[in-house]
């Protein structure tokens, strides 16, 4: 297994620059998710990592070696397609084996080969099938196997559970993070879904319009966003952010008025920020509870969970406010509540979007 | 009686007189179709075959049996012409099938200017048979044409070649000009048929390692196999039929080298006036060509299942 190095990889179509100086170095073993909204350049970055695109400039090293010019097999990667780019034409077997074919690997070798792998994702019993016979989950372990057994250092999967239902993606998702300990592997994703990466990466990047917001782990991302996008992005529901105006700021903390009349004293460094200036401050859905003071909201829709009351209404001069509150919260839609906000959890953004450095952040686990 | 029982048996006469009314519309609107069709096939269809048993002539008709088909059997003659038809039939399809596939592949290439290459390989299909055929004649002419000028230029030939003089020339010649008609048309439907092929595909075995060539063979080929041969079977009638270009260019000549059935029927029926001969040659082009094409199709049956992806 090995090392993923990329050095300032900058892609253009024609005109149209869509990655920007990207840097990243990814560890030996290590499970790294690309995540961003629709066109943000993730899938041209691990496309750009299979060989399949080429870059405009930067260099990409696997093991410390210089592969930017190299065959994608010369790279040593294998790629899981989110359509599956199973050969409808072949069985399950000829599939999983065809880069072996490619290779003129003898057939013991290859049987041995490809009955490993189908063992590893269960699917022993359906190697005479041929794709169109199996469920969407069994396709994408076929795409799976077909990875496995090239031994690649580095695995690439391009949204692969995009095409699942959601059951079966959260499935998958455990599937796949014990495959990854169980191979030992280097392991690129692309999703755009932050559950996704939330719950498989050990470190995930956030790209936003062709550029890396922030690479961390999930926690990291959670506790530590660096920007007002990683912030909205990462956390379900997504965070609050709401207007605020900065009425005064000492060493350590920052007094704020939010939209809508409510004063707090924010645990920030006010770093270039001072009095006057609009900020905005972040507060998660999941960080608020129902008390005598603090944030006024009216409720406009309640979507009972059980466990949970995920509320949406609308505090101040209209900015939209979720609430993640107990599942049998006594509030009902159309009446006004009161949220208890603490200050140590708020975050704040100046006017370009970067977050204040926070004084109160929990503890990062692991 | 139960509701239960009583609701299904109203919505058993509704459906019934819904699929009557359904059934009445149904052979309304493909009535005419279905006239017309009587008129200009299965009426001729019919008559040609009544025919078949008779010696029939401008001044009337007599039935005779099977006299036109056997003599027809012991014709050695007949026979050639068979043979003839069939090695024109598989010489013909195997080159446009071959060239429709090398075209294809250049045209599905990702090169610049690929727009204009595909308007481009159109002409020979598009422009009447008559006039394409005058064309060649012109290129086969051995005083006026560039083909016999080259030759000479070249020292190839002492003096002017007729292409269409000469038996084996003529022949090949005649091959020639029906290719260059009939590639386009397979030509298309091949690129549209590489066309359909998902890119993944491609990407997926470039990333395992596979070359050019494997890809052709192990995606590509599998992938349009359906479409090779259904345009097989389509451009083999065709070609079986194919009557202008052989009759504009050398009207089955010299000497009979490029008499096919179809031409050798038309020759036979129209311009000797034997209706009675005739027919009985174009019942056997239909046994023949059926025959074929049920082959063919039972063939193209057990492809589909082979390449198809497993769904019933």
């Amino acid at each position: 297994m090995a090392t993923l190095d990329l050095l300032s990889i900058n892609k253009s179509f024609g005109a149209a620059k869509v990655l920007h100086d990207i840097s990243l170095a990814i560890e030996d073993k290590e499970f790294v998710v690309f995540v961003g909204p629709s066109g943000c350049g993730k899938s041209t970055l691990l496309r750009i990592i299979a060989g399949l695109e080429e870059t405009t400039s930067g260099q990409i090293m696997i093991d410390g070696k210089d592969v930017s010019d190299a065959h994608p097999v010369d790279r040593g990667i294998s790629m899981v397609f989110q359509s599956y780019a199973l050969y409808p034409h072949l069985t399950v077997y000829e599939n999983i084996a065809f880069p072996l074919r490619v290779q003129k690997m003898p057939q013991p070798e290859m049987d041995a080969a490809v009955n490993r792998a189908a063992e590893i994702l269960q699917l022993t019993d359906k190697l005479q099938l041929k794709p169109g016979q199996l469920s969407g989950g069994q396709r994408q372990r076929v795409a799976i196997g077909r990875s496995i057994v090239r031994n690649p250092k580095v695995f690439l999967f391009d949204e692969p559970l995009s095409n699942l239902d959601a059951a079966l993606r959260g499935d998958m998702r455990v599937e796949l993070s014990q495959l990854h300990r169980s191979l030992e592997a280097t392991m690129v994703y692309v999703t755009h879904d932050q559950v996704e990466a939330m719950t498989m990466a050990d470190r995930i990047v956030v790209l936003n319009a062709g550029r890396v917001e922030q690479f961390g782990t999930p926690m990291e991302l959670y506790h530590h966003p660096k920007t007002k996008f990683v912030a909205s992005f990462i956390g379900q529901p997504n965070m609050n952010l709401l207007p605020a105006k900065v009425l005064g700021s000492d060493a350590k903390s920052l007094k704020v008025e939010l939209d809508g009349g409510h004063q707090m004293v924010v645990p920030v460094e006010a770093g270039l920020v001072s009095k006057g200036d609009n900020v905005e401050v972040g507060i998660r859905p999941e960080h608020v509870s129902l008390g005598d003071s603090g944030l006024s909201v009216t409720v406009n829709v309640l979507e009972r969970l059980g466990g949970v009351s995920i509320t949406y209404g609308a505090v101040g001069n209209g900015t939209r406010f979720c609430a993640s509150l107990p599942g049998d919260a006594a509030i009902r839609e159309g009446t006004p509540v009161t949220l208890a906000v603490n200050p140590d959890d708020c975050h704040v953004f100046d006017a370009n979007g970067d977050v204040l450095s926070r004084q109160a952040a929990p503890e990062l686990a692991g | 009686m139960t509701d239960v029982a009583q609701s299904s048996t109203l919505e058993t006469s509704f459906k019934t007189r819904k699929t009557m009314s359904e059934n009445v519309f149904g052979w309304l609107l493909i009535g005419p179709a279905m006239l017309f069709i009587a008129l200009i096939v299965a009426w001729p269809l019919a008559e040609t075959v009544r025919l078949s048993f008779m010696e029939a002539r401008l001044g009337g008709e007599k039935y005779v049996g099977l006299e036109n088909y056997q003599d027809l059997l012991d014709s050695r003659k007949f026979h050639q012409t068979i043979v003839r038809t069939f090695y024109w039939m598989f010489l013909s399809v195997s080159l446009k099938l071959i060239l429709g596939l090398i075209g294809a592949t250049l045209l599905n290439a990702a090169v610049p200017g690929r727009a204009l290459f595909r308007v481009l390989v159109m002409p020979p299909w598009v422009i009447p048979i008559a006039i394409g055929m005058i064309g060649w004649l012109w290129l086969y002419n051995g005083y006026f044409g560039v083909l016999s000028g080259t030759m000479m230029s070249l020292g190839i030939t002492d003096g002017p070649f007729e292409f269409l003089a000469h038996k084996q020339s003529a022949f090949y010649s005649a091959v020639v000009a029906d290719v260059w008609v009939g590639t386009p048309m397979v030509t298309l439907f091949f690129l549209a048929a590489m066309q359909g092929v998902p890119r993944d595909l491609y990407e997926a075995a470039y990333v395992d390692g596979a070359s050019r060539w494997y890809r052709f063979r192990r995606i590509t080929i599998p992938q349009i196999m359906p479409v090779i041969v259904s345009m097989s079977l389509l451009s083999a009638i065709f070609t079986f039929n194919s009557f202008e270009i052989i009759w504009i260019l050398t009207e089955g000549g010299p000497r009979g080298a490029t008499t096919t059935l179809i031409v050798d029927t038309y020759k036979t029926a129209i311009s000797n006036f034997k209706f009675g001969q005739g027919s009985a040659r174009a019942v056997i082009i239909v046994i023949l060509l059926g025959t074929f094409s049920l082959i063919y199709l039972f063939f193209l049956n057990k492809v589909n299942r082979y390449y198809g992806n497993g769904k019933k």
